[in-house]
């Protein structure tokens, strides 16, 4: 018993000592930070340099009609762009799961290749495709679309076509994965006992692939509420969202308490998504 | 003794490199200023960097960083700033000098001083300044969609090209600001009330006019045909012509703002002559004439001559200089946040 | 079978969406390189002419080439410390008999569901109020946190495919410490450690959001450039830089596949 006792003290020091240096960086580049924001939001300096704690940056955000709109527009978005990227992700998953291999791989490659781009790239990509005389505005032409109808710029259908791009292969992976976990034989069974192919999408494959869908769609809804390059450079000045009111507030105004309030806001309608998700994957495995 | 004099003075020089990586900096004989990009940059070079290079066997490090930008990494570095030499369009090198961010350069200070008109030089003594080539707004149109030409602000609201008028984010774009502050004052209005100009904009945008914060969008814009008036500046129209575009700029009766671009001497720093030099060279009548010729900026500097196409397509001469107006930039920078935030929540859909 | 097969109009549907989600996936990226060979001056579509005009230019552009170089040392040196940092804290995570496993494991990966934007900021007033402003460093570490848990990801993932016995027999054997993970625990790893650096290295080589907060003087990555010209003066160079980044992504998601199989990225 000692000898056994003795090497699992010794895995134990190990792991400890393995853990250090992400320990490490955890706290000087995530806690630290994400501290100072914490501290800034709810204190005030005074002129003689000594601080005073408040909740007035705070106030500021929930008194005014302004900033509620920008938090109501955040939200509103976040949630059709979960919407969408699950309307279009999760048959998708289930196409690739039954795909031949290559075509799948061929679909992962496209879902996974504009995640992999660089976000001011790809806004790029939008900016020439959804803009006065863009693509889109040249083919719907023909059709009779002319003029400021066919101009997704500046548009909320503009922000959540281009986050969708961006947002789909989270969707998409996390599905794929509770899929390839249920494995075919429950649907063959299904089909083998006279079940038409929607009724067994619909009644096991469906209510199986739900785990995948809901942790897919908190991992969109709180992404999509951070993002800030895209819905800036498609939506324009007209339609700000919380991420780029934060922004403005530190390098327009230069409001920083007032930038941290929000921060602290914004993470914290994050966490409320994320710990749920944690645990709901930690049950699953 | 010689040996521990050299070891102690290792260790302060070692000591103080740690302590204020920029005193290392000022020793390297290199003078950090900042540009703006692109073309602006690579004909910053040609006219200041290089011949100040050249001259006094300095480098110069270039940082590509707009106005705001550069305030904040000021701001941020107060104690140690990196800068030497801060340049800025747009207003705000004053918002920097109340902050006590910049240096007050004395008259004496620079051997240009007495070239420049007084507008031009009228801040250095509180830390603003020279402005070394100033932009103007107006009205920007396209010469095939807009007969007559336009005269007025008014025009922006003529009949039947309301979709078609641009117009530039005020919050963001300093240009936009000016702008507004230019429709305000056509209208009557005063800085201590810009009512005139908000109620302005929200009828331009109630009939449909598109609101842009960056001057590509306004490139874009005309480039592919769906705008065809906006409130911008000179040396951008400028650069939408040179493109090929039939856009021209019109100086409206009621006035056009000017926008200061200045170069600053920033404070705190150790190596004040050496940023004098280049200021002084920045505003010398040879680079004056080079920002007007390449990018249509007007001159500040009263010995410029300039002829021809370039004369008509800048504001040039004392008399041409006496139409513009200008805004004053403490009360700008008093009241901006409060302007932006009423701005916000006009444009706000 | 073909009883079981998905009816027609099954195939037609899946036909639709994948051709449609492929549209809205590419098409972004392709009128990029679609505008990288334009001759004309503007960001107008369809682009006019070909020529490579564009590619010559960014090519001789001092202010590209800096940028560029930038933006690859601060990759080399993130995918680096990535990889040390992200590696042994797998292995510890992989450990049935790590205290708080759960919990670490979550804090460990949290930074990929939280908005990289809060680092950002988070970083800008840490350096700002108490190291004397922005810098490189602080553009590292801020790449750092949002790098590691990938390399986490990547490496647990082959970890959990891999043979818990062999350690164990390494252990019976008497292989000491240093033995064990040089000859079995890394070798394990290698693929997941290969994996982890593609994809820091293409996150911080990408990056642009805290590039945008945290950003000396003096240091200007690709993105902020790409950026700054988007913002400034946007024309075909842009879409020349930005076609040859997209390159470098695809070789990338590539070499992930080929190390641990893109799928197992979930």
């Amino acid at each position: 018993m000692a000898a056994i006792d003795s090497v699992r003290a010794q895995t134990r020091q190990e792991s400890l000592f393995l853990l250090v240096p992400g320990v490490l960086v955890l706290l000087i580049a995530f806690l630290f930070p994400v501290g100072t924001i914490l501290i800034t939001s709810v204190v005030d300096w005074t002129e003689d340099g000594v601080f005073v704690l408040t909740t007035s940056h705070f106030e500021k955000f929930f008194v005014d009609d302004y900033y509620l709109k920008v938090a109501w527009r955040t939200l509103r978005l976040a949630l059709v762009i979960t919407l969408a990227t699950a309307i279009f992700g999760v048959p998708l998953a289930y196409i690739m799961q039954r795909a031949h291999p290559t075509l799948r791989f061929i679909i992962l490659l496209m879902v996974i290749l504009p995640l992999m781009t660089s976000v001011v790239i790809r806004t790029f990509g939008w900016l020439v495709v959804l803009g006065n005389g863009g693509l889109l505005a040249t083919l719907v032409a023909p059709l009779g679309f002319t003029g400021r109808s066919a101009v997704l710029m500046h548009t909320e259908a503009g922000i959540v076509i281009a986050m969708v791009q961006v947002l789909l292969p989270f969707m998409v992976l996390t599905v794929l994965g509770v899929l390839q976990g249920i494995g075919r034989e429950l649907e063959e069974a299904g089909r083998t006992m006279g079940a038409g192919f929607w009724q067994v999408l619909r009644v096991i494959v469906l209510p199986l692939a739900v785990p995948g869908i809901v942790s897919g769609s908190l991992i969109v809804f709180a992404l999509s509420l951070s993002s800030f390059i895209t819905p800036s450079l498609v939506g324009g000045v007209r339609l700000p969202v919380m991420a780029g009111s934060i922004y403005q507030s530190i390098g327009g105004s230069f409001d920083w308490p007032f930038a941290a309030a929000q921060s602290v806001l914004l993470l914290a309608a994050t966490l409320l998504l994320i710990i749920p998700y944690a645990r709901l994957v930690r049950t699953s495995q | 003794m010689l040996n521990r004099r050299h070891f102690l003075r290792n260790t302060t020089l070692a000591v103080s490199a740690l302590a204020a990586p920029s005193i290392l900096r000022a020793q390297n004989n290199k003078l950090v200023i900042n540009s703006f990009g692109g073309a602006y940059e690579e004909i910053h070079r040609r006219l200041v960097i290089t011949p100040f290079e050249e001259m006094t066997g300095i480098k110069v490090e270039v940082v590509t960083a707009y106005s705001a930008d550069t305030l904040s990494q000021l701001r941020a570095q107060q104690e140690a700033p990196q800068f030497d030499v801060a340049h800025f369009s747009g207003g705000l090198e004053t918002t920097a000098a109340l902050e006590g961010l910049l240096s007050p350069i004395e008259p004496s200070e620079l051997r240009n001083h007495d070239q420049m008109y007084e507008f031009a030089v009228s801040g250095i003594s509180k830390g603003v300044g020279p402005t070394y080539s100033t932009a103007v707004i107006g009205l920007l149109y396209e010469t095939n969609q807009i007969n007559p030409i336009p005269t007025s602000w008014n025009d922006l609201l003529r009949e039947g090209i309301g979709e078609h008028v641009l117009v530039t984010d005020a919050a963001s774009n300093t240009y936009g600001l000016l702008s507004l502050l230019m429709m305000n004052h056509s209208l009557g209005g005063t800085m201590d009330d810009l009512t005139p100009g908000f109620e302005f904009v929200s009828k331009l945008l109630e009939n449909g006019a598109v609101v842009v914060s960056k001057s590509p969008e306004i490139q874009q814009n005309f480039a592919q045909g769906s705008s065809w008036m906006a409130a911008y500046a000179q040396d951008y129209a400028y650069t939408l012509t040179k493109a090929g575009l039939p856009v021209r700029f019109v100086q409206p009766q009621e006035g056009a703002a000017f926008a200061p671009i200045t170069v600053n001497l920033v404070a705190n720093r150790p190596n004040r002559e050496m940023a004098l030099k280049f200021i002084d060279l920045s505003i010398r009548a040879e680079a004056s004439e080079g920002w007007a010729e390449a990018l249509r900026y007007s001159p500040t500097n009263r010995t410029v001559t300039l002829s021809g196409e370039v004369a008509e397509q800048v504001v040039y001469g004392e008399e041409a200089a006496r139409n513009l107006v200008g805004f004053d930039p403490v009360v700008i920078s008093d009241k901006r946040a409060d302007w932006n935030e009423e701005w916000k929540r006009l444009l706000v859909r | 079978m073909t009883g079981l097969a998905p009816p027609a109009s099954a195939h037609l549907m899946a036909g639709a969406l994948v051709i449609f989600t492929a549209f809205v996936m590419l098409v972004p990226l392709g009128v990029v390189i679609a505008s990288s060979f334009s001759e004309s001056q503007f960001l107008v579509f369809p682009p006019q002419g070909f020529s490579f005009r564009w590619y010559r230019e960014i090519l001789s552009s001092e202010a590209y080439l800096s940028a560029a170089w930038t933006s690859l040392k601060i990759a080399v040196i993130v995918t680096t410390f990535s990889v040390l940092v992200g590696t042994p804290t797998a292995i510890a995570l992989a450990k049935s008999d790590t205290p708080g496993r759960a919990t670490l494991s979550g804090l460990f990966l949290s930074p990929l569901v939280l908005p990289t934007l809060i680092f950002g900021i988070g970083l800008l007033m840490t350096m700002s109020i108490w190291l004397g402003g922005a810098s490189i460093w602080g553009l590292i570490v801020g790449h750092l946190v949002i790098c590691v848990p990938y390399v986490i990801r990547t490496v647990s993932a082959v970890l959990s495919r891999a043979d818990p016995l062999l350690e164990e027999a390494a252990r019976t054997m008497g292989a000491n410490v240093w033995k064990k993970y040089l000859h079995v625990v890394l070798p394990q790893c290698r693929t997941g450690m290969a994996a982890g650096a593609f994809f820091a290295f293409n996150i911080s080589f990408d990056d642009a959001v805290i590039a945008l907060f945290v950003r000396a003087p003096g240091v200007e990555t690709l993105p902020i450039r790409i950026y700054g010209q988007l913002e400034f003066s946007p024309d075909p160079s842009v879409a020349a830089v930005s076609t040859l980044m997209i390159l470098v992504s695809l070789a990338l998601v590539l070499l992930v596949d080929q190390a641990i199989g893109l799928d197992r990225m979930t």
